[in-house]
């Protein structure tokens, strides 16, 4: 595992996924700054890019829990955009994404554990907000509580699991495509399997950069973007579970069945 | 019956390729060294195929409702992306105790 370290950012003492972890920052922090203090009224340009931006997650959240749960968009976007910048990172050469540890996904999974528990509580105060752990009869509480913990504990490590795995395990196939790749061509070059042996190892070669850059990358795109969104979508039912346990009934999330098409982009 | 049997001779097999493997192997006294590698081949392909399964049936069912409904096509889109993803991780949560067993592996 050691060959699969990033060559670059050989800073002293820190591990690699904090010292991209700080990139990312940076490049968010940056993005932020970039629109002037005071916005202009028509967007142009970066500014309109993040706009879009954040108007999409605000459909999702619409459409989840509902036009009053806009007051969670700073954490839903903060994680969102983190975990997707920071699965991009690793798509560069010679980078390697913060979320391929373990330790940045399980610190992305307990803040949104924390997180909704907590809006659970200051929403309907601690009893209530545990009492619902007991189901619909207080006869079956016995068998409820258990299973309610187990679920609730299954979350965090779901999502930790999920988007370390996703990430390590893309990581590693592009690590030994490229070693494959590095050894077909110096197999090849070497001259001891003679010019049928340059012959292949060479269209080896090429086939597998084609493969790598015509299919896995675009693979890797995909998938870089859709476990940021599957990591937000998640934190938003389970914000959207807290808050609506109490009134299920009067105030779900927008008449809607469940997660659907976000809102269209009004300007 | 004949399944049986092939079964059987196959793990005897198995055991007897293990045994003579660790003969030399550590002496730390962790037999479970060896298995630990069929384990990880073996369960990841449990994991795939079975996460193939249940993908496609979900594929199914999606593309069946854009079918009947095209106006509905994006929301079900959506909710497929999202059912895809969900029971891909159960073949994620596989992959990591592969990887943990290839690379980390707490028996040798």
């Amino acid at each position: 595992m050691e060959a699969l370290e990033p060559p670059i950012f050989n800073t002293f003492g820190i591990p690699h996924h904090v010292a991209f972890a700080w990139l990312v920052m940076l490049v968010l922090m940056a993005l932020a700054v970039a629109i002037p203090r005071r916005p202009a009224l028509v967007p142009r340009g970066l500014q309109n890019a993040l706009e879009a931006v954040l108007e999409f997650i605000l459909g999702l959240i619409d459409d989840v829990i509902g036009p009053e749960g806009r007051r969670f968009l700073p954490l839903i976007a903060t994680l969102g955009l983190f975990i997707f910048a920071s699965n991009l990172l690793g798509l560069v050469p010679g980078f390697t994404a913060p979320t391929d540890n373990v330790n940045t996904t399980g610190a992305c999974a307990l803040v949104v554990f924390f997180s909704y528990h907590w809006i659970g509580i200051r929403q309907q105060g601690l009893g209530a907000y545990f009492r619902h752990f007991a189901g619909p009869m207080p006869a079956l509480a016995p068998l409820m509580v258990p299973i309610e913990l187990i679920s609730h504990l299954a979350r965090p490590l779901s999502l930790t699991l999920r988007l370390f795995g996703n990430m390590l395990g893309g990581h590693i196939l592009l690590s030994i495509v490229f070693f494959m790749t590095v050894g077909l061509s110096s197999w090849a070059l070497s001259g001891a399997a003679g010019v049928a042996g340059l012959l292949i190892g060479s269209f080896g070669a090429v086939a597998t950069v084609v493969f790598t850059v015509g299919f896995l990358f675009p693979l890797k795109l995909l998938v870089a973007f859709l476990q940021a969104f599957i990591f937000v979508m998640l934190s938003m039912l389970y914000i959207a579970g807290a808050l609506e346990a109490d009134h299920g009934a009067e105030h779900g999330p927008g008449g809607h069945a469940g997660p659907g098409v976000p809102a269209p982009a009004h300007h | 019956m004949r399944i049986l049997v092939t079964l059987l001779g196959v793990a005897l097999g198995l055991a007897e390729g293990v045994a003579q493997a660790q003969g030399e192997a550590a002496a730390t006294g962790s037999w479970v060294g060896p298995f630990t590698v069929v384990a990880a081949g073996i369960g990841m392909a449990i994991a795939a195929g079975l996460c193939g399964l249940g993908q496609a049936r979900a594929i199914a069912a999606a593309l069946e409702g854009m079918a009947r409904q095209p106006g509905a096509a994006a929301r079900i889109q959506t909710a497929m992306i999202i059912g895809l993803a969900l029971i891909e991780s159960l073949a994620i949560y596989t992959l990591v105790i592969a990887i943990i067993l290839l690379f980390a592996n707490p028996f040798k």
